[in-house]
């Protein structure tokens, strides 16, 4: 009796320790939707290239800014932490409006922003700014990029006509496992 | 000697196997390493690139957490078939994609490592960061298999085998045709020296292969071997020569003469040298010339056509005999370019090059050697010192033939002198005791002779008969005295002095053939053998000046031989003629000829020297040599005429007497008229003193006889005190005691004008020798003429 007891309490320790195991592992695999939205903001910068004159200035910081109410919290300074783009320090900005919105090289609009969209994008025009959303069918309405999730996959779709009317340029491994899509005149 | 070739031959072949073999594989070694290391230096740079391109794709997949699009961008991989698995690490070193699909996880390793390549067991790993730009994304984990490594490992294993496998047949075949090569000239040379060295035949040749250095080799020692050939043909010559010199010089050491040591040599030189020409000329250093003593037998054709034959003279001009003769041994390898007489005529017979070596004895040249042969430059200069040297040799053999002739000569001439004295002392023996025996003969036939003349002078009353007896015994007499006299002549040492008178020949003869009948008649008919002397005495034949008992001598001579040249008989004949040749003066001629066996011409030569006899022992050698004399003082002529087997013929030639030289033939002295003289008469004969006195006194003459000399003395001295005294005195030379000097020396004390008259049986000796005696007013032999006494008594008493 005492072996059994003593095997059954083995093996009770060994359900726990795998079911701390288990959920600990579960907890570091599965990152939140914005946390890997930051992270995806922030690898733009690599894929994509600026008109040199969007950069006069060596240490002015590269900006990435979230437009509308900011759905990263603290998740989108930690992704850019430490992380420089050339000499350009990055820097993170939030923007009430789009008025706000200075030199810019990434803003994110918020899904908040959906009503304005038109009016941000016009804003936009001519600025040597990489836009991204969520919102849906924001790509089709010019914003460059719009994130998609498809089977709790986020992916990409990219309106190229757009960023390069921007005067951007987007690598074109960037586009590779992207959607193309053009800006459909319905609006 | 067999196992080097062997030895090399295996050791050739190991060497081209193992070097071949060496290089082979050192050369595969590293050709294999090499492509192995390049191949995996390719290998890992083709996966670097492969990886760097996959992973540059990867960038935005792992960016964006694009898992499907990361999946397909390591399908790429599918375009290399040895990459065998590959997966995707992002940041975090989770796996974010893998390929092959539906590989499991658990087969990739865990974690990414440090980026960079390296080789697992049968695999290339490399895991090669994903970045984009700065931003390092994760990395890329690559696998890929070495099977395609291997396989062409394998490749180059059968490359490597297939090489070895043809290249080491083929070096076999290449170090068996190479070692052919080298080994060829090798043994070539191998069995050149061996042939060399056991058969010692220098003229073999190793001969030339084609391969550079082994003819070099074979070269030099062919070069080697003509040096050692002709080393040794020199060497064989020079022994040859040497043998030549010994043999020359042994055969010339057993001749004696001169022209037999030429000749000798000369045969020995041209059979062996050999030469084609050679001849000794002697050198008259007085009449500056050469004379050709001996011609070499081979050489006669030449000799013929150069005009040279034994005794002729070759002119000594500035040629290079004249060289030869200073004392120089002269040789012309080409006589066409020498511009002198000699050369020019051997060229013009045909022979073309000359050595001319002088024969010198104590620096003087009397001779030369010449040698020639009808090729130019023929004589070596070895074969001319040869020559140079049996020149040397000949002429020291020469020179003691030379000695020995002139030792010989000397022997012969000193064993003559030494026979010719023993002669004169057994002569002078023989002709002392002939003296004492002439002696007592002529005193002995002293009184026959006296009285004989007595009674033929003063007995007019004599029958013719008693006459002629007595005639024939005065004649006898006389003979008897000359032979005496001459019986002295035999050790006379000069001639005497020699009375001529007119000499009838014929009657000579007739004389001689008388008293010589017993040897040509008597003597022979007791042997049974018959010899007919015949004698042919011209009439009116003139009498000749000379010694008619000396011509009586010579032809008794004459006729002694000719009855011993006839020992089986024959016919002698005498003869005397008036010569017939027209000459000035008349010759009368004697000859006596025999039908004997004849004399050969050496004996003719000779038979008149001294000694000379064919008769053995019975001759004396003296017979024809004192005929000789006689007519030498004749001033005659002598000849003889012989034919072996048919006779011999001696005529002695006179000169006929003239009738200018007439003189009474015999003083016939008639008996001293009127005075009347005293003559002490001495000697120690009482027959001669009685014959003496008995025939003096009958001319009227007083004697007073004495017996021996000291009587002679003491009668004279008695005489002369009694006032009587001797108008003459006549003594005997020998006697005992007081002798006939004395005699004469006390007479001519005693009385200085009283003539002496000396009788001697010695008289002609002492007449001959110039000799006569101090105080002897005459000389008179015995045994005396009574005519001559008579006409020394008128002379000295007048």
């Amino acid at each position: 009796m005492a072996v059994l007891s003593k095997t059954l309490r083995a093996l009770l320790f060994c359900a726990l320790g795998l079911t701390v195991f288990l959920r600990g592992a579960c907890a570091a695999e599965a990152p939140t939707e914005y946390q890997v939205k930051a992270v995806f903001l922030y690898n733009f910068s690599h894929f994509v290239d600026w008109p040199p004159q969007a950069s006069s200035e060596p240490n002015e910081p590269f900006v990435i800014g979230v437009l509308g109410s900011d759905p990263f919290g603290a998740r989108l300074d930690d992704a850019v932490r430490g992380e420089q783009i050339g000499q350009h320090p990055l820097l993170v900005r939030r923007f009430r409006n789009v008025g706000e919105v200075g030199n810019c090289r990434i803003l994110y609009i918020d899904r908040s922003e959906g009503a304005d969209l038109g009016r941000i994008l016009a804003a936009l025009d001519h600025r040597t700014t990489l836009t991204v959303s969520d919102l849906e069918g924001s790509s089709q309405r010019g914003v460059m990029i719009q994130f998609l999730t498809e089977n709790n996959r986020i992916r990409l779709r990219i309106n190229v006509e757009s960023a390069r009317a921007a005067g951007l340029t987007i690598s074109s491994k960037l586009l590779r496992p992207a959607e193309i899509v053009g800006t459909s005149s319905g609006d | 000697m067999a196992a080097a070739p062997t030895s090399i031959r295996r050791t050739l072949m190991l060497m081209i196997f193992l070097s071949s073999g060496a290089v082979l594989a050192l050369t595969t070694t590293a050709f294999c390493t090499y492509e192995f290391l390049t191949f995996r230096q390719s290998s890992v740079q083709q996966l670097q690139t492969l990886s760097r391109a996959i992973a540059s794709n990867s960038t935005a997949a792992l960016a964006f957490d694009n898992a499907d699009d990361a999946s397909q961008v390591l399908a790429a991989f599918k375009a290399e078939p040895h990459i065998a698995a590959a997966a995707l690490y992002d940041t975090h070193g989770k796996i974010f994609a893998t390929y092959p699909h539906g590989r499991p996880a658990a087969s990739f390793p865990a974690r990414p490592n440090a980026s960079g390549y390296s080789f697992g067991r049968g695999e290339l790993i490399g895991f090669q960061p994903v970045a984009e730009g700065s931003k390092r994304l994760g990395t890329l984990f690559v696998e890929s298999g070495l099977g395609a490594m291997y396989a062409r490992m394998k490749l180059y294993a059968l490359i490597v085998g297939l090489v070895i496998g043809v290249s080491l047949p083929l070096a076999y075949l290449i170090s068996r045709r190479l070692q052919h090569r080298l080994l060829h000239p090798i043994l070539a040379l191998a069995q050149a020296t061996r042939a060399v060295s056991e058969r010692h035949d220098y003229t073999v040749r190793a001969v030339r292969t084609g391969a550079r250095e082994f003819d070099q080799f074979t070269d030099t020692f062919n070069q080697m071997l003509t040096q050692i050939q002709q080393a040794d043909g020199k060497l064989h010559a020079q022994l040859g020569r040497l043998s030549l010199l010994q043999h020359i010089t042994r055969a010339t050491g057993e001749r004696q003469d001169l022209p037999s040591i030429f000749q000798v040599v000369l045969g020995s030189l041209e059979e062996n040298l050999p030469i084609d020409f050679g001849c000794f000329l002697l050198h008259d250093s007085i009449a500056q010339s050469l004379t050709v003593s001996v011609l070499g037998a081979a050489g006669r054709g030449f000799a013929d056509s150069l005009g040279l034959a034994a005794q002729v003279n070759v002119p000594l001009d500035a040629n290079g005999l004249s060289r030869c003769v200073a004392g120089q041994l002269v040789y012309e390898p080409d006589v066409l370019r020498v511009p002198f007489p000699f050369p020019q005529r051997l060229a013009a017979a045909g022979l073309r090059s000359v050595v001319i070596a002088p024969l010198i004895v104590e620096n003087q040249v009397f001779g030369v050697l010449v040698c020639a042969r009808r090729e130019a430059e023929a004589f070596s200069s070895g074969e001319c010192e040869f020559l140079r040297q049996l020149s040397e040799h000949v002429a020291l053999a020469s020179h003691q033939a030379r000695l020995y002739g002139a030792l010989q000569q000397a022997y012969d001439d000193l064993r003559q002198s030494q026979q010719t004295v023993m002669q004169q002392e057994r002569l002078r023996a023989l002709g002392q005791m002939a003296s004492g025996i002439a002696h007592d003969i002529n005193n002995a036939i002293s009184p026959v002779s006296l009285y004989t003349e007595s009674l033929l002078e003063r007995e007019p009353n004599l029958s013719e008969r008693a006459r002629g007896y007595l005639t024939t015994i005065q004649r006898a007499i006389e003979d008897v005295a000359r032979t005496v006299a001459r019986m002295r002549e035999f050790y006379r040492e000069r001639e005497a002095q020699l009375t001529l008178e007119r000499v009838d020949l014929n009657r000579a003869v007739r004389q001689v053939v008388e008293l010589t009948r017993p040897r040509w008649s008597d003597l022979p008919q007791q042997r049974g053998v018959m010899v007919d002397l015949q004698t042919e005495l011209s009439d009116f034949l003139p009498d000749v000046m000379g010694a008619e008992h000396e011509i009586r001598d010579a032809l008794t001579n004459l006729i002694f031989n000719a009855v011993d040249a006839m020992p089986t008989g024959g016919t002698l004949t005498v003869r005397t003629r008036k010569s017939a040749d027209g000459s000035a003066s008349d010759q009368v001629l004697v000859e006596v000829s025999d039908s004997g066996i004849g004399m050969d011409e050496d004996t003719r030569r000779r038979c008149l020297e001294p000694f000379f006899t064919t008769k053995g022992e019975r001759g004396t050698g003296l017979g024809l040599a004192m005929v000789y004399g006689m007519i030498q003082r004749h001033s005659a002529g002598l000849e003889i005429d012989s034919t072996t087997g048919q006779g011999t013929t001696v005529r002695m030639r006179f000169p006929a007497f003239t009738s200018s030289a007439v003189s009474t033939a015999r003083p016939s002295v008639l008996p001293a008229a009127g005075r009347r003289l005293r003559i002490l008469l001495v000697d120690d004969d009482p027959l001669l003193i009685k014959s003496l006195q008995d025939t003096l006194q009958e001319d009227g003459h007083l004697i007073t006889a004495t017996h021996g000399g000291q009587a002679g003395i003491d009668a004279f001295a008695g005489a002369r005190q009694r006032g009587e005294g001797f108008d003459i005195v006549i003594t005997d030379l020998g006697m005992p005691h007081v002798d006939g000097r004395k005699v004469a020396a006390s007479v001519k004390t005693l009385s200085l004008t009283t003539p002496v008259i000396l009788l001697t049986g010695w008289g002609q000796r002492l007449m001959a020798a110039n000799d006569i005696p101090p105080n002897v007013d005459k000389l008179l032999s015995k045994p005396p003429r009574l005519h001559e006494l008579r006409a020394a008594l008128s002379e000295l008493v007048s």
